[in-house]
This record gives C-alpha cells, sequence and structure tokens, in this order.
C-alpha cells in the first residue's frame, strides 16, 4: 500500500465512522421520542462511545511497541500516551459522578428543553469529532496545511458549540424558567442538576479549544512533523473525550424520562 | 534571609495574596457594578473569597514557576529534559527542584509541618476535653468571629482534614522518594507534572488553614450538607482547599501509575518489584479515580451555597443522603490510600531486620490489590444511620467484612516472617513492630462497625475516633516514622540518633494504647464525637484526663523526634554504606543519593529478598547504559 | 515442631486471659452501659462473640510475634542470615478461606441480629419526634401532647417517626444501642422496646452545629400507671393552658424554642426570656433597642436583623417564617411573664 492510499483510506474510515455515528443518534432520537425506553438508548449510547474510542480515540495505541531507547521520541511519546488515558479515567469519574447525581436527584424526569437546540449542538460536536479526526490523520502523514485547516474547522464548531450552550441553550432555559436555584421537593433540583452537568461539559470544552489553540499555534510554528506530533494526537484525544461526554449527557438531558 | 524571599515558596506565596485581593476585587467590583452588596463579616462577600481564594492557587503555581515551562512547550519552546538544581542545602527545598529525590523530602517536610498544625489543635481541644464543663472555650469567647464551642469545632474539624493531607503528602513523599529508586529509574515519568503536584499542596494548605480565620466551619472533615450549607464563609475555604489538594493526590498518582510502567530496570517483571511497589501502585489506583468524587461533592455544596443549586437542600427537592453517597465513595478507599503505602513500609522492612525471605510475596502483593479493589465497594458502611435504604445495609456489611481476608493475608504473612527469624530491633524495626500492633488493634476494632446492628450503637461515638486512631496511627502514621528512621541515611548520609529514637517510640507507643483503648471505652459509654464538653454524670472524666496526658506524651515524643530529625542532618553518625545490610538497589550504592542515581544502571537478576540464600542478590549492575532499560 | 506447641498453648491461654481481662471491665458480654431495650439483647449477643473472636485472632498474632522476637533474637555477633523460607502456599490459602469461613458466618450473624432489632409488633404506637438545632420535641398524635421530654412505658414497643426542620441530627440513647439519623426532608422510623425503668437521655450523634454537644433531653422509662399518669397530666396542663401566655409557652416547646432559650436566666444557646421583654440593649449594629413586640416578632423572622449583645453574626437560629401573628403574639405573651 503506498504512502497516499494509506492516507485516503484512513481518511475513508473517519467518514465512515462519522456516518454511523449521525445515524445511531437519529436512531437514538427516535428510539427517544417513540419508544422511551431507556436500555435501548443506553446501549445506542455505549455503542457510539465505543466506535470513538476505538476509531477516533486510538486505544490500541496505547498497545503499541514503543521500542527499547527510553529516550526515544517514540517511547516518550508511549509514555505520555498512558499519562493521558490515565488522566482521562480520572476525569471521567467526574462525568459519572455526575450521572449518579442526574440518576439520584431527577430518575426518570429531565428538564424542560428546546429539542432542536439539543439535536443542533449535538451535531456540532459530532461534526468537530470529525474534523479533529481528519486533522490528526493529516498531521500522521506530514500534511501541515490540512491539519490546519481542519483543526481550524474544528476549533470553530467548538466555539460554536460553547457559545451555544452558554448563550443560547442557557439563556432559553433561564427564559423558560429553569433558573440554577429552580426546583422544589415535587420535581427536584432540576436547574441545579442542569446547570452543573452542561456547566462542567463546557468548561471542558473551553479547556479543549484552549489546548486546539495552543497545538495550532505550535503547528505554524512548525512544531510538529508525521514522526514527532504527540501534542497533536493529545489535543486530538482531549477533544474527543469531550465528545464522548456529550455522547451520555445528551441522552441523559434531553431523551430520558418526562420533561417536568 | 534574602535567600528565602527569592524563593519559589516564597515568590508563590506573594503572588498566592495578589491573585487572592486580585478575584476578590474583580467580585467585588463586579457585584458593586451589579448593585449587590460588597462586604460582608469577613469584609468581601462569599463568593468574592472563593473566586479570590481558587485564582489565588493558580497564581501561586505561575508565580513559583513550577508552570514556566508548561508555558514554554505551549508557545512551542523546547526545554531541556532535566533542570540542574543551581540551589544547595536547605535552599533546594524552598525552591523548584524537578528531582524526585528532593520533591519527595519536599513532600515529608510539609507533612511534618502539617503534623505539627493538626497536631497542635488535638492539642489545644484535647485540653478542653480534659474535664467536663467548658473550661476556656466557652461561650463566652470570640476569636476569629466565633465563640468557645465554634472554634472547638473548627479546629476539630480542620484537626481531621489537616491530617488528612499531611498523610496524603507524606505517603507521596515517601513513595516519591523512594519508588523510583526502587525500580532503579532516573526520575519520575513526568517530572514537571511531580514538581506540579507537590507546588499545588502549599496552596492548597493555606487554602485550608484560613478557613480558621474566616468564621471557621463546624462540620467535622466530611462537610455534611445542609449543615456545610449554612456554615459560616470558612467552609467555602475548606472546601476550596481540599479540592485543590485533591488534585496533588490525583496527578501524583497519575505518576506513579505510569513511572512504575514504564521505568523498571531490566528484567523486573511484575513479581520481582519489592513490595512497597505493589502498595504504591494499589494506592495510586485509588488516588487516581476516587479522588474526583470528593472533589465533585464538595464542588456540588459549593455551588449550592454560590447559586442556590438545591442539590442537597430537601426544600428544592434535593437529597442530602446523596452527598453521603458521593463523599464516602472517595472517603472510604481514602483510608486505604492512607494505609496501603505505610503496610507496604512495613512488608519492605521487615525482611531486612528479620534476614528472612517476605514470608508469601506474591500473597501480600495480591492482598494490597485486593484491598484496594473492594474498597471500592464498602463505602455505605459509614451511612448504617443514615437514613439510606435499609436493603442496602446487608451487601455493605458482607463486603465491609470481606476486607479482613486480604487484611488477614498480611499479618499472617508478617509473622510468618519473623517466625524462626534472626530479629534485631533497630528504631525503623522498632517502629514496624509498633505498626503491625497498632494496626492489629485498628483491624480488630473494625468487625464491630461493619456488623450492622453492633454499628448502630457505635458509629458516631469515640469509639469509632479510637478504631480509626489506630488504623491510621497503625497504617500510616508508625510507618511512617519507620520510613524516615530508615531512609534518613539514604537522604543525609548520617543516621538518626538510636538512642532518642528509642526514646521517641517507647514514650509515643504505650501513651498512644492507653489514648485509643479510653477513647473506644468511653465511646461505648456514650462519649459521642466531635463533641465540646460531655454530660458529667457519664462519669468519664477521669479517663478524658487520662486520654489528655496521654496525647501530651506523644506530642512530647514527636517534639523529640523532630529534635532529632533536624539536629542528626549535621551531627548525627556518618553512614554512608549499605546500614542496614539490605538487599535493595538503593542501599547498594553510596548515600547520601547520587543526584541523578544510579550512575550505572542495574539489572534485576534474582528475587528482591533472599535472605538466607547464598550467593544470591537482588540486582547487579552493569556497564552500558544502553542495555541494561527495558 | 516444638515451638509450634509452646506458641499454640500460649495463644489459647492468651485469648483466655484478653476475653476474661475485657469481661472484668464489662467489655465483653455486653456493650457498655447497661442494656435497657429489647433490642439490645441481640446486639450485646452479637458483640460478645465477636469479642470472643477478636480475643483469639489478637492473640493470634501478638503472641508468635512476641515470642519470634524473644526466641528468635538475633544473636550478638551473628551477623549471618537466617534460614531461607520463601512460603508456602498451603499455609497461605488456608489462612485465606479460615477468614472468608469466619466473615461469612459473621455477615450472617450480622444480617440475622440486624432483623432481631427491625423485628416489628404489630400493637407499637407511634411518637413524632421534631428534631432541630439544638432540641428534641415529642409529640404524642393519640393525645395530642407535645413535650420536652420523651415518656414512654415499659416493655411496649414505640416507634419514632422523626422528622428534622434544618440539619442532619442522630437519635441515640446508648442504653437502647440503637442510632438513626434525623434527615430533613424525609422521615426515619426508630423502633424500640424499653425494658428498663429509669431515667436516660438522648444524645444527638450527627453534628449539628454549634451547640451540638448540648443537644441531649431527657427520657423517662415508667411502668404504665406511671406512664398513664403523665400522659393525664400532660392532658391537663394542655387544656388548661387557653390562655396566650399557656399557649405561647405550648408553642415555645413544639417549635424548638425551648432548646435554646431558657425561661429561669440561665445561659444557653441564645439569649434568656427571662426578665427579657421591656429591656433596654445595644444590638452588635451599635443601635440602642427595647425589646418589645416589634423588636421580638423581627427577631423572630428575621433573626439576623438585629443581634443580641453578646452573640455572633451571622445568627445560629434559623428564620421562623411560617409562624402566624397569632402564635407570635401568644409567645411574647409568654414571655412577658418570665420576670
Amino acid at each position: 500500500m503506498t504512502h497516499s492510499q494509506n492516507k485516503s483510506s484512513a481518511l475513508m474510515q473517519g467518514v465512515v465512522i462519522f456516518v454511523y455515528l449521525a445515524v445511531l443518534t437519529v436512531i437514538e432520537y427516535f428510539i427517544a421520542v417513540a419508544f422511551d425506553a431507556v436500555p435501548l438508548l443506553i446501549v445506542v449510547a455505549v455503542i457510539k462511545a465505543g466506535l470513538v474510542v476505538y476509531y477516533y480515540m486510538h486505544i490500541y495505541q496505547l498497545n503499541a511497541d514503543d521500542g527499547d531507547d527510553e529516550h526515544s521520541y517514540r517511547y516518550k511519546t508511549g509514555t505520555n500516551r498512558i499519562g493521558l488515558w490515565l488522566f482521562l479515567l480520572s476525569d471521567a469519574f467526574v462525568f459519572a459522578g455526575l450521572m449518579v447525581m442526574r440518576a439520584n436527584l431527577l430518575g426518570m424526569t429531565r428538564p424542560h428543553l428546546n429539542q432542536t437546540l439539543g439535536l443542533v449542538v449535538t451535531a456540532v460536536l459530532l461534526v468537530s469529532s470529525f474534523f479533529m479526526n481528519r486533522g490528526e490523520t493529516a498531521m500522521k502523514h506530514g500534511d501541515v496545511k490540512a491539519f490546519m485547516n481542519n483543526t481550524l474547522v474544528t476549533f470553530v464548531l467548538g466555539l460554536g458549540f460553547f457559545l451555544g450552550v452558554v448563550f443560547v441553550e442557557w439563556r432559553i432555559a433561564a427564559h423558560e424558567g429553569l433558573t440554577a436555584s429552580f426546583g422544589n421537593p415535587s420535581v427536584g433540583p432540576v436547574g441545579g442538576v442542569f446547570y452543573m452537568m452542561t456547566g462542567m461539559h463546557a468548561f471542558h470544552v473551553l479547556t479543549g479549544l484552549i489546548f486546539l489553540g495552543v497545538v495550532w499555534n505550535n503547528a505554524r510554528k512548525g512544531v510538529y512533523s508525521a514522526e514527532q506530533h504527540w501534542g497533536v494526537e493529545a489535543a486530538a484525544v482531549y477533544w474527543h473525550f469531550v465528545d464522548l461526554v456529550w455522547i451520555f449527557f445528551y441522552p441523559a438531558l434531553y431523551l430520558i424520562g418526562t420533561a417536568v | 534571609m534574602k535567600k528565602f524571599f527569592s524563593s519559589a515558596l516564597a515568590r508563590g506565596l506573594f503572588w498566592q495574596l495578589i491573585g487572592l485581593l486580585a478575584g476578590a476585587g474583580l467580585v467585588t467590583g463586579i457585584r458593586a457594578l451589579m448593585g449587590l452588596s460588597t462586604t460582608d463579616t469577613f469584609f468581601f462577600t462569599e463568593p468574592a473569597w472563593v473566586l479570590g481564594g481558587f485564582i489565588s492557587a493558580l497564581f501561586f503555581l505561575v508565580g513559583s514557576g513550577v508552570t514556566s515551562d508548561w508555558i514554554k512547550w505551549a508557545r512551542g519552546i523546547d526545554t531541556p529534559d532535566h533542570h540542574e538544581d543551581h540551589h544547595t542545602g536547605w535552599e533546594k527545598y524552598i525552591n523548584l527542584s524537578l528531582d524526585h529525590k528532593v520533591i519527595g523530602i519536599q513532600y515529608t517536610l510539609v507533612a511534618l509541618v502539617l503534623i505539627g498544625i493538626g497536631g497542635l489543635f488535638a492539642l489545644i481541644f484535647r485540653t478542653e476535653l480534659a474535664a467536663s464543663e467548658l473550661q476556656f472555650l466557652t461561650e463566652d469567647i470570640k476569636l476569629f468571629g466565633q465563640n468557645g464551642p465554634q472554634l472547638y469545632n473548627t479546629l476539630m474539624s480542620l484537626h481531621g482534614m489537616i491530617m488528612i493531607v499531611s498523610i496524603l503528602l507524606g505517603i507521596s513523599g515517601i513513595i516519591n522518594y523512594v519508588v523510583p529508586l526502587l525500580l532503579g529509574a532516573q526520575d519520575m515519568a513526568f517530572p514537571r507534572l511531580n514538581a506540579f503536584s507537590y507546588w499545588i499542596a502549599v496552596p492548597a494548605a493555606v487554602l485550608l488553614l484560613m478557613s480558621l480565620f474566616l468564621g471557621g466551619f463546624d462540620t467535622g472533615w466530611t462537610g455534611y450538607p445542609p449543615l456545610s450549607a449554612r456554615a459560616p464563609v470558612g467552609m467555602q475555604m475548606f472546601f476550596l482547599g481540599v479540592f485543590v489538594a485533591g488534585w496533588s493526590s490525583i496527578l501524583g498518582a497519575l505518576n506513579v501509575i505510569v513511572t512504575v510502567l514504564r521505568m523498571r530496570a531490566k528484567g523486573m517483571t511484575a513479581m520481582k518489584m519489592p513490595i512497597f511497589v505493589w502498595a504504591a501502585i494499589a494506592t495510586s489506583l485509588i488516588a487516581l479515580t476516587a479522588t474526583q468524587l470528593i472533589g465533585l461533592s464538595f464542588q456540588l455544596v459549593m455551588f449550592q451555597r454560590l447559586l442556590g443549586m438545591g442539590f442537597f437542600d430537601p426544600a428544592k427537592g434535593g437529597n442530602p443522603v446523596l452527598f453521603q453517597h458521593l463523599f464516602w465513595f472517595y472517603s472510604h478507599p481514602a483510608v486505604y490510600v492512607f494505609v496501603l503505602p505505610g503496610l507496604g513500609v512495613i512488608s519492605e522492612l521487615l525482611p531486612v531486620f528479620v534476614r528472612k525471605p517476605l514470608f508469601g510475596y506474591r500473597w501480600i502483593a495480591m492482598s494490597s490489590l485486593g484491598i484496594a479493589l473492594v474498597g471500592f465497594v464498602v463505602w455505605a458502611h459509614h451511612m448504617f444511620t443514615s437514613g439510606m435504604n435499609e436493603y442496602l445495609r446487608v451487601p455493605f456489611m458482607y463486603s465491609t467484612l470481606l476486607v479482613a481476608v486480604p487484611t488477614g493475608v498480611k499479618f499472617f504473612s508478617w509473622v510468618a516472617t519473623m517466625w524462626k527469624g534472626k530479629i534485631s530491633t533497630p528504631t525503623p524495626m522498632l517502629f514496624v513492630l509498633g505498626a503491625i500492633v497498632v494496626f492489629l488493634m485498628g483491624g480488630l476494632s473494625g468487625p464491630p462497625n461493619a456488623t450492622v446492628s453492633t454499628d448502630l450503637h457505635l458509629h458516631d461515638t469515640y469509639f469509632i475516633v479510637g478504631h480509626f486512631h489506630d488504623t491510621i496511627f497503625g497504617g500510616f502514621v508508625f510507618p511512617f516514622f519507620a520510613a524516615i528512621y530508615y531512609w534518613y541515611p539514604k537522604a543525609t548520609g548520617r543516621k538518626m540518633n538510636e538512642t532518642l529514637g528509642k526514646l521517641h517510640f517507647w514514650l509515643m507507643t504505650p501513651s498512644f494504647f492507653v489514648l485509643t483503648f479510653l477513647m473506644m471505652y468511653t465511646g461505648l459509654i456514650g462519649m459521642r464525637r466531635r463533641i465540646a464538653d460531655y454530660d458529667p454524670a457519664l462519669g468519664i472524666d477521669f479517663y478524658h484526663l487520662l486520654m489528655t496526658i496521654a496525647g501530651y506524651l506523644i506530642a512530647i515524643s514527636v517534639i523529640i523526634f523532630l529534635y532529632n530529625f533536624f539536629v542528626s542532618m549535621k551531627k548525627g553518625e556518618k553512614a554512608e554504606g549499605n546500614v542496614w545490610n539490605s538487599r535493595s538497589p538503593e542501599w547498594q550504592v553510596p548515600s547520601p543519593m547520587p543526584v541523578h542515581n544510579y550512575d550505572q544502571p542495574f539489572e534485576v537478576v534474582g528475587e528482591p529478598y533472599d535472605y538466607g540464600l547464598k550467593d544470591s542478590t537482588y540486582v547487579r549492575f552493569v556497564e552500558s547504559a544502553k542495555s541494561a532499560h527495558k | 515442631m516444638q515451638h509450634f506447641v509452646i506458641v499454640g498453648i500460649l495463644v489459647i491461654l492468651m485469648s483466655i486471659l484478653t476475653y476474661l481481662g475485657l469481661d472484668a471491665i464489662g467489655l465483653a458480654k455486653q456493650m457498655h452501659p447497661v442494656a435497657g431495650s429489647a433490642q439490645a439483647a441481640s446486639i450485646d449477643q452479637l458483640w460478645n462473640l465477636e469479642i470472643i473472636v477478636i480475643s483469639f485472632l489478637f492473640s493470634l498474632i501478638v503472641v508468635p510475634m512476641i515470642y519470634s522476637l524473644l526466641v528468635f533474637r538475633r544473636r550478638k555477633d551473628d551477623t549471618t542470615d537466617a534460614e531461607h523460607i520463601e512460603g508456602n502456599t498451603t499455609l497461605e490459602i488456608g489462612w485465606t478461606v479460615a477468614p472468608l469461613i469466619i466473615v461469612v458466618i459473621f455477615a450472617y450473624l450480622g444480617a440475622y441480629s440486624l432483623g432481631e432489632v427491625r423485628r416489628v409488633d404489630p400493637q407499637a404506637f407511634v411518637v413524632n419526634v421534631k428534631a432541630q438545632q439544638f432540641t428534641w420535641v415529642f409529640e404524642y398524635p393519640e393525645y395530642g401532647i407535645v413535650s420536652t421530654e420523651l415518656y414512654l412505658p415499659l416493655n411496649k414497643q414505640v416507634v419514632l417517626k422523626m422528622e428534622s426542620s434544618d440539619v442532619i441530627h442522630s437519635f441515640w440513647v446508648p442504653e437502647w444501642r440503637v442510632k438513626q439519623d434525623v434527615v430533613p426532608g424525609r422521615v426515619t422510623e426508630y423502633r424500640i422496646t424499653p425494658t428498663l425503668e429509669g431515667n436516660f437521655k438522648v444524645r444527638c450523634a450527627e453534628l449539628c452545629g454549634v451547640s451540638h454537644y448540648a443537644m441531649e433531653s431527657s427520657i423517662v422509662v415508667t411502668d404504665d400507671a406511671g406512664y398513664n399518669a403523665w400522659i393525664a397530666e400532660q392532658i391537663a396542663i394542655a387544656a388548661a393552658a387557653q390562655t396566650p401566655e399557656g399557649k405561647g409557652k405550648l408553642a415555645a416547646v413544639q417549635y424548638g424554642c425551648v432548646g435554646c432559650h431558657s425561661a429561669d436566666g440561665s445561659p444557653l444557646t441564645g439569649p434568656t426570656w427571662f426578665g427579657l421583654f421591656g429591656k433596654e440593649q445595644t444590638v452588635l449594629d451599635g443601635s440602642t433597642i427595647t425589646v418589645d413586640e416589634a423588636y421580638i416578632t423581627e427577631s423572630i423572622r428575621d433573626p439576623n436583623a438585629k443581634i443580641a449583645p453578646g452573640f455572633t453574626s451571622p445568627s445560629v437560629m434559623p428564620p421562623y417564617p411560617n409562624l402566624t401573628d397569632e402564635e407570635i403574639a401568644n409567645l411574647i405573651a409568654y414571655i412577658q411573664t418570665l420576670k
């Protein structure tokens, strides 16, 4: 297989995975509308998460052979990779804790939210992940220019998501009475749960944006090459992780249970 | 003095103050523009204190210079792998260093400072408890906006959390110093992250102590809402301090795991690692993951206070018991974070002083992992009386009792290691033996708390206080002292004074037994936890007097230790060789340890604890640097 | 082999001595203090079994340790290592499985004992318990009585239905052995059958604030005759209290005011009501006020408005926005009588 074929097949794979994810999201939405079947929603979310973790975050690279030379870039990248994944594991406990909180406090109810907006922000984040994957693939093949273009798209979409959540989603929610302190014994502390979950996620999006900005700028300065681009890989994996969290938060906030 | 003021520590603290004022000022300014109140009982309003506190920690980190290299990386500037320390002597320890040995000692020193502060708090309220009725922490006194009983609650709560932070720093100290040496690594996997993990603990400790001056808080270290949602602003500083300290623990643990996975010497397979490394791994797995949950639970209360989010407020449909679940999901495994390294120290030192292999190495290694894993599913035994779902109590009783099995394996293996050995008892070994017996007391007083019906009586009494002081002293304090006496020559090239060391041991141990036994005894009679005063009708005044005396004796013994610790650096007996005649790699090279650890890498050629096996060694130093590392 | 025999005998001796020693200070056959409820019996039984096992395990570890220290100590000038024994898989399996069996047995006994403690008597009567900082209030729904003391008849099961209006408290009577948290926003149950006559105290066991240590109320367990007499007396008092002062006095109990405000001048968490009405005082913000109807009403509705001299800000007292004007007037009438 030649170099360019390799690259185009990697890019193709990104497209295929994106289509899968998009279709699954639509299916998810209709499951929620038609059957309200929570176990089915969990299954779909887990499948989506599996696709992201394997094809976008490349978890199998943890197992890669890093050679014997402790001082080589390759070996150090392998070490860094384990560090990053352990960090994500740790971070995942925060989000798991938030999910537990949501399940305990709201049970089979959910906040009253604008469904169209929910689908739009989910789609924006999903598309951003797709471009992130394209960018990283480009970098793997030494195409800095394509990496920068794709990352820029990712960044713009991510920024759109962040601003959309904070200035559109939150504003609409607050306008419809879902303030941070909203809650009463019969409906539960919906306001707190909603803002805490979306807020914690938005905070991670924000840090991811900063991370993307940093690697974009470094790429511009010519720091990365096809062989040495750990920063790019880390930023990409982190960005996909943020998407991964939303894969679970979206149904938890928008789809499961009845709106109050 | 000039050297102090130009140190990273002083710069950090200066910037922390600036950060505090900047953050608080920002919020105050915004509030003024919005027409909200700008001052409160403690000058700034609560949101101002919180944001100020948070920013102060960030400013500390940037100001002390620990993030400089990362900022350079972010700007695309490369930095050398290692920076040479250009500081010497004591200055090394208040300045930025990437050397794991320096960081390990920095951790240990801060842990000792915090033990001193936490111990002082304990002495204050222990004195108040010496007799019934309020003697000097009365309703009339006013200090930092608190009356006597409130001050008692603050000091008691802070004693708990400061000791917990000091323990976390203490185990990080030992692990940081020892683990790379045991593995044959030059440093930890991420030296900058390592320095960051240490330095972030300093502003955390400052924030924690600030709570005392901002009205204190009266919830105990557990910070249960709704009480913590109503406490003075000191509560927020407490939450923030713990939250920041948690990052020290999480990132430190991450570093340890990666170091063990990636930096072992050639030939060091999993079952040939020194046993302490297993303990470090087990403890780090918990710290890495579960710590997030205490951070989250405290964060939720902080937001509830700031924004009225009703997570734990029944009036808004919140659930106070949910907090307890989230909190204990970390805080029970946390005690295994505290004790596993200590138990590792016991297992590591015992063979050296018994001159016999560690009995059942594999079993001890696996028991550490076993305790860590079972530890994840026992948390609700802290909540048997909490009003949680009745039916949950029985499964949690089963899982809790199950912890006894791997712990038992450790005890039996230690005893079997000692059996037919040739035992000598210098100071480190005395503390190891003390640790085993004290931890045994803690372990055996555990099951009555695990079986639900007996716990209905024991929960929240002084019995529990006695029980966990036993486990923490046996699992951390005694091994911590043992480790310091044992590795002190490695770090300094001098031994600590034996006579003073033995005096320390023989003063502390009996006093401690008296203290904790009476704690359990009075607890059964009716002494509750966390009370500023007790009913004279209980007839426990005399026991409390004895406990107070015992407390002071322990304090004196620790002062003797500190004197020994600092004086021996200059005046201790020279000890540059293999003082304890150990097989462990770090003792095969002269003390104090060279800057970049081993000049020649080693490879593992035997078992770590094969004492008594002729012509066997654990490691062999090799010439070529290339071939030695895997 | 000889070592094993000696240690074996010593372990058995030591176990017996440990148990007897604990028994001598009253710690073995039952928990402290004296048992005062039917539920305590099964708890103490389990405790006794646990102490037996604890005594044995303690000896099993400590005796061989001390024996090794004495017999296997390093002789002077002996620099050789000890015998090379790496381990013994059979032994390891043994001391993993044996504790596992003990654990399973105790978990079963624990669950059984819990079942005994929770055993429901269908005849049980209900008392409502209201906990708040820093007082307990007891309501007898059958009789419409409100009291700060809990009176109970001997050998009859009672269900305490407990509610908290502010923070978490915990209901604990050491003699009864059982403890239950009182959580705001829900009703928790506490089931007990007192079997011992006398005066006891309920002590709040969950840190609930500044005066948590003082949150104790008295409990009286008497025979049926004594109990009925007390009930009759309380009903009579309630019936007599039709004046505003009388209703105010009852309201002071019902809302827990008496937990912090004494009627006789003794210092509690809050200012005493004795001689309070009509007093002139300089409040925390520096202004001088007279304690009158307006001031008391304001202090009940918003305790932070004007804090009495000698007390801290923010006030420990929660606001009582739900009290009706009539109830407040009754309270003031009652306070006026305290001179």
